[in-house]
């Protein structure tokens, strides 16, 4: 009674959002000034160092592992600030954003899901409320900042803004590089059928007819909106800061070795593959890595599900890409939980208790498994490599397919029903 | 080839001028200088023209020498029974092979690695030097203008048995006629001087008594050779900056007799004396002061080095006193600079702050990318409170119970691990070093400290403090068993990972591949509609 109708009041739950951000500011300024054990995240200190060198004119990629655009250190530029208040501030920010995105997303929910207010907070605070959410941003991670652009870019897809949909495309992919697998799924969600309601017909006719159909304003306009702010942004700030800027945001990337154990199933592999001694035959396979990945991410997900549900679609794109990907720790969860408020509430996993609890169960051990063994390694000193580290990297990594499997499968199912939500209200 | 050869008395009260002899040559034979079961610790110099070198067979072709322009190799054992010297060899480097250097302008890159193989005849793995350009690092410059460093820093684990079997330490052996294990030993070259100096330290002598039986004869008439040999003595002085010595000083050919000498002199390098008041009528009183260090166990991945000291010997010598450590670490491990901004940390740590490092600091690199032998840095180290020293020496009663409470000072530095090369064992050891440890005081006349005669330079932490600093060193303790820690690195054990490249790779493609069918097969026995109209 009283949780329904905490859910009733839109003030009631974004001041608790807000509340629980500023108290977990709060002890983290306590902790941070009583104990050698910092709340604040390591990267925080990054970004800080970053914009004080900025405020001196100098690169921020003078800070070592530094591996960020520019704008983030820029953004920061107040923690450069004397006192303790303005050197966290670079956390407020980011809870702020928390916030925002959150906002963004009960907007969506009520607006493009059909849903009634107290159930778009309910699945909003999955986020809003979500305590890991709130100790990630005010910690000083910049993935929760990341929320708010890739939140407001699905916002600007659904209410059809396309230049400035296009732009924060754009923007994102300058932030993070792998918003790019957005660009497939919008591009193919935005078929004529979603602005006009003419083009029925058109599918029947010839390959060159359907490329022209293909081609509408408003894919073309999102494709240059997001192609200029990419281009201009990289040239304005590769004349700020030349050669490093490249080399660290982008090309690091591409190179990194990613040899230090983590969730990704490639690990153990990437470790033997790139230390010499272990087997250097098949160096090729860790480039070949990218094609599963990629093709999953950004051709196959988009193809087969974005016409029927983008938020959705978006949500099995990230998983995949996490899943998939060469390397693979714990603040690249959040990349997808921002998603889940929009396929949960009709999902199988919610509807099923049976496949949720499992879903959740196994993700839950799998990670609790692996986390054991990281354990051994990191601060026991066993060499837990193999079989370890690695068998449970790879039943995480199945776990992770078997999620992403049913999310796929929902979404395709979703696609048939006609009326897809107010089922339940 | 001229020979400066000291012995410095460690029992001075049992020390009888009747040790000391000198023979005077009959028959045109040469005089002979004697030293009987002398317990005391000795110093033999060399020095060598470049010409002469090839004629006393050192162990690499003189012309290696041209592409530096300074060029200063120090070798420290690991055995603490060897390494602990009395005053003025009190002066340390972490145990193994140090080389300090800097090109000549002259030659296109100089290259010291195969030197260095050559020279040591070492093919151990842990010998990391791919060209000197890349593996040396750079040694920091406290300032432009006054800098006393080398342009470079090498070192590489090089221990006892590895420096016994090396050229070097075969020749060494040779040219002194001495089989003792070393406490340590100097070579300098640099161009100016055209020669090479050798400096070889034992702490005692051989055999039971641990005592020298030497004989030197005086040089032939018509050679340029000079032998001169020093028996002297620790006295107490007044002034606290200087040290001073008495004995004998004695040039065989020249002298008939041992003649008596007594010098005083600021030195860079000062041994740590007891606390007790000064008394000029006795001789100095070392301090009992000795630091133990060790590796938090189990180690993980992070290793803690650990420094131990007892907390009532650890009072500063004088008020401008800072102690510190200077730690020499291989590639395996790092110090992660960021860790060491944060007073609460760093006072968690008994730490004051990271002066200064230099050499690999890559945070994220494996030690298979990293071309540098590692790195070197100093810590300042936080010394006992002084109210907690007060109280101990105010009265007995609290003396006993600080001492129960607080009767270690630790002090610890975090580092880091690298992953190290997969290999046919689940771990893979790498040795640690001791840091040395000592007390940087303020010396006003810092200036004067290269004339001393046994002014010792080029150990990489001098040169970070300025040239009004004195170094006033803490010993490590006897009691090791060795002055390097060892360290059980997990790697990837190559012997089990027969399944982990078709077990990784076919997981991923059949996981790929449902998810394929989940993507495009039919559902519930029909295609959906969506997929018609796609293809």
């Amino acid at each position: 009674m009283a949780l329904s109708g905490f859910f009733r009041s839109t003030p009631l739950v974004f001041t608790t959002a807000s509340l629980l951000r500023v108290a977990f500011l709060l002890y983290g300024l306590w902790q941070d000034a009583n104990s050698p054990m910092k709340y604040t995240d390591i990267d925080y200190f990054v970004f800080t160092d970053a914009a004080r060198f900025i405020a001196q004119g100098q690169s921020p990629y003078a800070r070592d592992t530094y591996r960020y655009t520019p704008l983030l250190a820029w953004m920061l530029y107040p923690t450069t600030w004397s006192g303790t208040f303005w050197f966290n501030s670079g956390k407020l920010l980011f809870a702020v954003g928390d916030v925002v995105a959150g906002w963004m997303m009960y907007r969506i929910l009520r607006e493009y899901r059909e849903m009634g207010k107290e159930r778009a907070l309910r699945y909003a605070s999955i986020w809003l409320l979500n305590p890991m959410v709130a100790t990630i941003s005010t910690r000083g991670s910049s993935e929760g900042l990341l929320g708010v652009f890739v939140t407001a870019l699905l916002w600007a897809v659904l209410k059809r803004k396309y230049v400035l949909t296009g732009m924060l495309l754009g923007f994102a992919v300058h932030f993070k590089i792998y918003p790019f697998i957005y660009a497939a799924s919008i591009v193919w969600w935005l078929d004529s059928t979603k602005t006009e309601h003419d083009a029925k017909g058109r599918t029947q006719g010839s390959v060159f007819d359907q490329l022209i159909a293909f081609i509408n304003p408003q894919r073309v306009t999102i494709a240059a909106a997001s192609i200029i702010t990419f281009v201009l942004l990289n040239v304005a700030i590769y004349n700020m800061y030349g050669w490093p800027f490249l080399e660290h945001s982008y090309f690091y990337h591409l190179t990194r070795i990613d040899h230090r154990h983590n969730f990704s199933p490639y690990n153990t592999l990437l470790y033997l593959n790139s230390s010499p001694g272990g087997t250097q035959s098949t160096f090729e396979l860790e480039r070949l890595a990218f094609l599963p990945q990629l093709l999953l991410s950004a051709l196959m997900i988009p193809l087969a599900l974005a016409k029927k549900d983008l938020p959705s679609t978006m949500l099995a794109q990230t998983f995949a890409f996490v899943a998939f990907n060469k390397v693979c720790t714990s603040q690249y969860f959040l990349w997808y939980m921002m998603f889940l408020p929009y396929y949960l509430p009709d999902s199988v996993l919610f509807q099923s208790p049976t496949i949720g609890f499992t879903a959740l169960a196994a993700w839950v051990v799998g990670q609790a498994a692996w986390l054991q063994q990281g354990f051994q390694l990191e601060f026991n000193g066993y060499s837990t490599f193999v079989p370890g580290l690695w068998l449970s990297s790879i039943v995480f990594f199945i776990v992770n397919v078997g999620i992403l499997g049913v999310i796929i499968y929902d979404t395709r199912m979703r696609g048939d029903r006609t009326v897809p939500v107010k089922k339940q209200q | 080839m001229k020979q400066r050869i000291t012995y410095v008395v460690t029992e001075p009260e049992i020390f009888s001028p009747d040790q000391i002899s000198v023979e005077k040559g009959k028959n045109g034979e040469r005089d002979i200088f004697q030293v009987k079961r002398l317990e005391a610790a000795k110093e033999h110099r060399i020095t060598l023209g470049l010409d002469e070198l090839s004629k006393h067979k050192i162990p690499f072709d003189p012309e290696v020498l041209k592409k530096w322009h300074e060029l200063h190799i120090r070798w420290s054992p690991d055995n603490p029974n060897f390494t602990i010297a009395p005053a003025p060899f009190t002066s340390r480097v972490s145990p193994g092979l140090h080389i300090f250097f800097t090109p000549s302008t002259e030659v296109e890159d100089p290259d010291l690695c195969q030197d260095v193989r050559s020279v040591f005849r070492n093919h151990h793995p842990q010998f990391k030097c791919t060209t000197s350009n890349e593996t040396a690092i750079k040694m920091p410059m406290l300032s432009e203008r006054f800098t006393m460093s080398t342009a470079l820093q090498y070192y590489t684990p090089l221990f006892e048995k590895d420096w016994k079997s090396s050229g070097m330490g075969d020749w060494i052996g040779d040219i002194t006629g001495s089989t003792q294990p070393p406490s340590y030993v100097d070579v300098d070259y640099d161009a100016m001087s055209q020669a090479v100096v050798c400096t070889i330290v034992w702490s005692n002598g051989h055999g039971l008594e641990k005592s020298w039986t030497d004989q030197y004869f005086a040089p032939e008439e018509d050679s340029d050779s000079t032998v001169e040999i020093g028996v002297l003595s620790h006295e107490a002085n007044t002034d606290p900056e200087d040290y001073q010595f008495g004995g004998f000083l004695t040039v065989p050919g020249r002298d008939d007799k041992p003649k008596p000498t007594r010098f005083q002199t600021p030195t860079r390098h000062y041994p740590l004396l007891d606390s007790a008041p000064f008394n000029p009528n006795t001789a100095p009183q070392l301090s009992p002061l000795r630091y133990m260090t060790s590796v938090n166990r189990p180690t993980g991945l992070h290793p803690t080095l650990t420094l131990t000291l007892p907390t009532n010997d650890l009072i500063a010598p004088d008020p401008t006193c800072k102690l510190h450590a200077y730690l020499t670490l291989p590639s395996a491990l790092f110090i992660d600079k960021y860790q060491f901004k944060d007073p609460l940390f760093l006072a968690s740590k008994n730490l004051v702050a990271l002066r200064s490092i230099s050499g690999a600091t890559d945070l994220e690199a494996p030690d298979w990318v990293i071309p540098q032998w590692g790195s070197a840095a100093l810590f300042e180290l936080a010394a006992p409170s002084s109210s907690s020293s007060s109280a101990s020496s105010s009265s007995s009663d609290t003396e006993k119970s600080s001492t129960a409470v607080h009767a270690d000072h630790n002090i610890s530095i975090p580092l880091h691990l690298r992953y190290l090369p997969a290999s046919s064992s689940t771990h893979t050891p790498i040795s640690v070093p001791w840091p040395v440890v000592f007390w940087a005081c303020r010396a006003d006349e810092g200036a004067k400290h290269a004339q001393n005669p046994f002014d010792r330079r080029h150990l990489g932490y001098e040169a970070l403090f300025g040239p009004k600093t004195r170094f006033m060193h803490v010993q490590p303790s006897e009691d090791a068993a060795r002055l390097v820690e060892r360290i059980e690195v997990p790697v990837l054990d190559t012997r089990k990972v027969g399944m982990v490249e078709a077990g990784t790779m076919g997981i991923v493609v059949v996981a790929f591949l449902g998810l394929c069918w989940v993507l495009f097969g039919k559902i519930n026995g029909r295609k959906v509609d969506g997929e018609k109209k796609k293809q």
